[in-house]
């Protein structure tokens, strides 16, 4: 009676898919018709308000997407928030990951304490800062320059630099536990031997941590960077609450161009293009940048 | 949902995780998928009548006063009410993939004024001529009937809310700066406003809300209409960039911001960040405030100016009128509705007279019937309506065009930009035609 | 303790002093925030404590509208929804995810690389241009305002998230160790809950974490899929709102109590964390 089953059991591809049909279904089971109708609908003309012009109309919404230059210049600003976002997200929470990997009285606490960011509603999170930055009655005012960093008070949101720059600071600071618990638990997995065996060896600190740590923690580091870019390019309450793509529209991010089309001016096939174009933009250098981190993750 | 069967889905998949994780033991490699069984489709809402409303909660309604009128109602006609009350950008949220998708879910929808040419180009909303006995709407503010007629001159939303917007001024700040009246024109709303700085009796003339956001394009509406401009002609012809009118509007906001009658932090705010200033008496108007602003300023947690506050006129335009925004939001019949008698009979009872009286004594709604704000009871308890009324003949709604989304998501963005100094007036309006103009003339 | 040891010790606590205060500064104000009154936020120059304590916005959450509404209780079934809908996410995520993780990774079969790959793709649409066919969907099989709806489409979130994870984990574990369990007669299921799961432990945990706070957290699909009964805490939150804006003292008071669950979770699987580290490591 077991032979049968082990050897089912102990083949690797009917195992394979035995282990991952039920997640795949369940993932594709949900999504798999909307993706469908949405992406046949990026090819409609579909105006719930004009329902009299609906019409296929072929690749001419995407055609139209390249002349938009609003919804371009979106593109670009959700890309620099997204990137910027992640390098500070990877720097910040590998180096506090390090820290909270050092033995000290109340670590537990600390690591636990590490979540609350990412534990914040977003609409929670954003309502905070804005309130922070607030040019009259914000905190950020009234610390600097009670501190005596400021002369007096500065309207950070109107001007385009701080605006992004606060907008990535709020985004950084919730989305940074997600790496440092991320990388934390990546570093249990490092043999203590190792690190030993360099110090026998001569090496410094700053050796062992580019030789022996940055390599294991490495596939984490990967996924969670690629996973951050990607919700970078999805953030929408944190924008449309803090600035709503002010000051003249320097923080306007795609999903908030998606937004205004689809729910605000119901052009669904329009907005379904935009959704589309946009997946495809960051589908490339997300696919380029799987298949060279699975190259690392096979070699090491 | 049922949560016996989430809970054998569940052990189902755990059993499974068990049963495949030993050693040296048979492993069950059949797997079965995890999208959990659907239940069956429900039968259409119960038969009898049983309807169900969504709408936003009204900002002054701390009582529940809606809810309680709510009650009275179907203790009166024996129709059970589903309510859903919740916030104004929920209800749309939840309202538009209904109606885009010809749900049946809800019976009497919220109506935005901003929504009705598009739904009337959509067709989403069920004409109320066919319910209502003739000269039903006679006694209504007339604006408000208007507003909610699509072109073919149906009626198609009854106002729950009448949200007019007044100027709001601190009389003792006023005083202070050596002032008995308020600014008749623009020229004195910038004098004003510099005098009373000047003494050291507020911060800024006025914190203005135009953060780029959706109420933004109300802003452009107000400022446009109270220098007597133009966005679109009567045939939704664009033409705010050849209005003369329309420019000085645009060049005052610019202009309020750089001479110091405006807080230029007001192009990061919103209207309740506006408020929350006047409220604490930093700035000296608020032009366009809710009407249930008073019981605002009596409230000691919120306000600091209690028993300051006067209301007046919006300055007038150089053709000497004055003029006021209104933003009302009716009840509307959603088309797939199945219960439209009995939700027409909801309608009814909820705007009556009688009804919009009693809301107004209770929690100060402003009332759609014309008589009722000289109604001896409603005067008693607001003295200040009768500052309410001269205005309220001048207010006027937004744009009613199909691509009304379109003009504020345009408008707004050329706005903020002229606003932060990036473009002039002529350029933005210029930039909104051209954007626009594949609209032009498309009612 | 000499000097030379004494100096790196202080500094550590230095810098992890610097990371709490980085951390819970923001939190720390939006709890001040929540016992104050509003007219005191907005007075400037600011007071660093609240002048006058107040529990108004505490209180306006559970009594919303006096006892004659609806709207009473809301807080507590919110509270409800949210932890339902959670934890039923992540315990589906969890299993199916480590299945297919440790498929795609240790197995390397034909199609586990397409299979990983598109469970990421899915994740690049935005879900801004799902909600309405989904709503479409889920209307039909009468799944709006249910929980098990919501708790469908929140595996489509949790799902990925858990199986990428799980893979970068399993990926840094050393193949030796498994081969071993191989060659001692267990089956590849057996070797992966004897010894990878253990080794793994700290990121399981983590992961696990991870997915309950992204369904917990979820706001779109909620806000568009519930009206009242499976009303979660974030959709719950957005709404305190009027026309004029957000009533940001109410938020507050509710981000506030919305953020402790999570916290307190894990704050309680913490050691977990460091035990998977003892435990996995010597066998």
């Amino acid at each position: 009676m077991r032979n049968p089953l082990k050897s089912l059991s102990d083949n690797k591809r009917t195992l394979g898919w035995a282990l991952s049909l039920p997640a795949v279904l369940a993932i594709l089971g949900i999504v798999v018709i909307p993706v469908i109708q949405s992406l046949i609908q990026s090819f409609y003309q579909r105006d719930l308000s004009r329902p009299q012009l609906d019409a296929f109309i072929g690749l001419l919404n995407y055609q139209n997407l390249f002349a938009d230059a609003r919804y371009l210049h979106s593109m670009l600003a959700t890309f620099r928030f997204s990137l910027i976002s992640v390098i500070f997200e990877l720097i910040l929470g590998v180096s506090i990951a390090l820290v909270l990997n050092k033995n000290f009285v109340g670590r537990g606490f600390v690591r636990g304490l590490m979540i609350l960011p990412w534990a914040m509603p977003s609409i929670v999170n954003a309502a905070m800062w804005k309130w922070i930055y607030n040019a009259d009655y914000g905190v950020l005012n009234a610390l600097l320059t009670q501190v005596g960093i400021l002369d007096q008070y500065k309207i950070w949101l109107s001007d385009p630099f701080w605006a992004t720059a606060l907008i990535i600071l709020a985004n950084v600071w919730k989305e940074t536990p997600f790496t440092v618990l991320m990388v934390l638990a990546a570093l249990q997995t490092v043999p203590d031997e190792l690190y030993e065996a360099a110090k026998v060896d001569g090496s410094s600190a700053w050796q062992s941590f580019i030789s022996i740590t940055v390599p294991l923690i490495l596939p984490v580091l990967m996924i969670v960077s690629m996973l951050q870019f990607i919700w970078g390019f999805q953030t929408y309450e944190l924008i449309t609450i803090i600035t709503g793509g002010g000051p003249f529209s320097t923080t306007e991010m795609v999903t908030l161009r998606v937004y205004a089309t689809t729910f605000r001016s119901l052009r669904f096939g329009y907005g379904s293009a935009m959704a589309y174009l946009t997946s495809l933009f960051i589908l490339v250098p997300v696919v380029i940048y799987i298949r060279s981190a699975y190259k690392k993750v096979v070699e090491y | 949902m049922k949560p016996s069967r989430l809970f054998s889905v569940l052990s189902v998949i755990l059993a499974l995780a068990f049963v495949l994780s030993a050693c040296s033991t048979p492993a069950a490699p059949t797997v079965q998928p995890t999208t959990a069984p659907v239940e069956p489709t429900a039968p259409p809402a119960a038969a009898g009548e049983t309807i169900t409303v969504i709408f936003p909660k009204h900002e002054a309604d701390i009582k529940g006063a809606f809810e309680s009128r709510i009650k009275e109602f179907e203790k009166e006609s024996g129709i059970t009410v589903n309510l859903i009350q919740s916030d104004w950008d929920s209800v749309a949220n939840r309202v538009v993939p209904e109606l885009a998708t010809n749900g049946s879910a809800y019976d009497v929808v919220e109506f935005d004024n901003g929504w009705v040419a598009e739904w009337c180009g959509a067709g989403w909303a069920t004409p109320l001529n066919d319910f209502m006995a003739a000269g039903y709407t006679d006694g209504m503010i007339p604006g408000l009937v208007d507003l909610f007629s699509c072109p073919d001159g149906k009626l198609y939303g009854v106002v729950w809310n009448n949200d007019t917007r007044f100027f709001h001024y601190n009389a003792a700040k006023l005083t202070e700066a050596g002032f008995t009246e308020p600014p008749k024109t623009w020229e004195e709303f910038t004098s004003q406003s510099l005098a009373a700085k000047e003494k050291g009796a507020v911060k800024y003339g006025f914190a203005p809300f135009w953060n780029q956001e959706w109420s933004l394009g109300n802003e452009f509406h107000f400022w446009t209409y109270a220098f007597g401009g133009e966005l679109v002609d009567d045939k939704a012809c664009i033409v705010m960039n050849k209005d003369a009118n329309t420019l000085k509007a645009v060049q005052y906001m610019m202009d309020s911001l750089t001479n110091g009658v405006a807080d230029p932090a007001g192009l990061t705010y919103n209207q309740a960040a506006a408020q929350d200033i006047f409220l604490k008496g930093d700035t000296l108007f608020l032009p366009q405030a809710i009407a249930g602003l008073m019981a605002y300023t009596k409230d000691a947690t919120v306000s600091k100016v209690d028993g300051q506050i006067k209301i007046g006129l919006v300055p007038s335009a150089d053709n000497g009128k004055s003029a006021a925004l209104t933003l009302p939001e009716a009840y509307a019949i959603p088309v797939g509705s199945k219960h439209k008698e009995a939700a027409w009979k909801f309608i009814q009872y909820m705007t009556s007279k009688e009804t919009n009286k009693l809301l107004a004594q209770e929690i100060g709604i402003l009332p759609i019937w014309v008589d009722l704000f000289s109604d001896p009871d409603l005067t008693a308890v607001y003295p200040f309506w009768k500052d309410f009324q001269a205005q309220l003949a001048s207010a006027r709604g937004l744009s009613k065009l199909t691509w009304y989304s379109d003009l504020v998501d345009i408008s707004t963005a050329e706005l903020h930009k002229a606003l932060s100094g990036q473009q002039t007036a002529q350029e933005a309006l210029d930039a909104m035609a051209k954007q626009l103009s594949a609209y032009n003339c498309v009612p | 303790m000499s000097i030379r040891k004494l100096i790196p010790r202080i500094l550590l606590y230095l810098v992890v002093l610097l990371i709490v205060i980085w951390t819970v500064a923001p939190y720390a104000w939006l709890v001040i925030s929540s016992l104050s009154h509003k007219i005191d936020l907005v007075t400037v120059p600011l007071k660093w404590s609240p002048l006058r304590l107040t529990f108004d916005n505490y209180r306006s959450l559970f009594f919303a509208n006096g006892e004659t509404s609806v709207n009473v209780g809301l807080f507590f079934t919110a509270l409800k929804n949210s932890a339902i809908i959670s934890l039923s996410t992540m315990l589906i995520c969890m299993p199916l995810g480590v299945m297919a993780a440790y498929a795609a990774t240790r197995l390397k079969f034909k199609g586990s690389n397409g299979i990983i790959l598109t469970s990421m793709i899915t994740q690049l649409i935005p879900p801004i241009i799902l909600v309405i066919p989904l709503y479409v969907i889920m209307r039909k099989f009468v799944l709006i305002d249910k929980q098990i709806g919501l708790i469908l489409v929140d595996i489509t979130i949790g799902l990925p998230l858990v199986i990428w994870m799980m893979r970068g984990y399993l990926a840094s574990i050393p193949a030796d160790l498994e081969d071993a369990a191989r060659i001692d007669g267990c089956t590849y299921m057996g070797a992966l809950v004897r010894v990878i799961l253990p080794l793994a432990g700290p990121g399981l945990v983590s992961v696990m974490i991870f997915a309950f706070i992204a369904s917990w957290n979820e706001y779109l699909y909620a806000y568009v899929f519930t009206n009242v009964q499976a009303k979660t805490l974030p959709v719950l939150i957005g709404e305190f709102s009027t026309k004029l804006g957000l009533e940001y003292l109410k938020i507050a008071a509710a981000g506030v109590l919305a953020s402790l669950p999570p916290v307190l979770l894990a704050l309680g699987f913490q050691k977990f964390i460091i035990r998977g580290l003892t435990s996995g490591a010597v066998k």
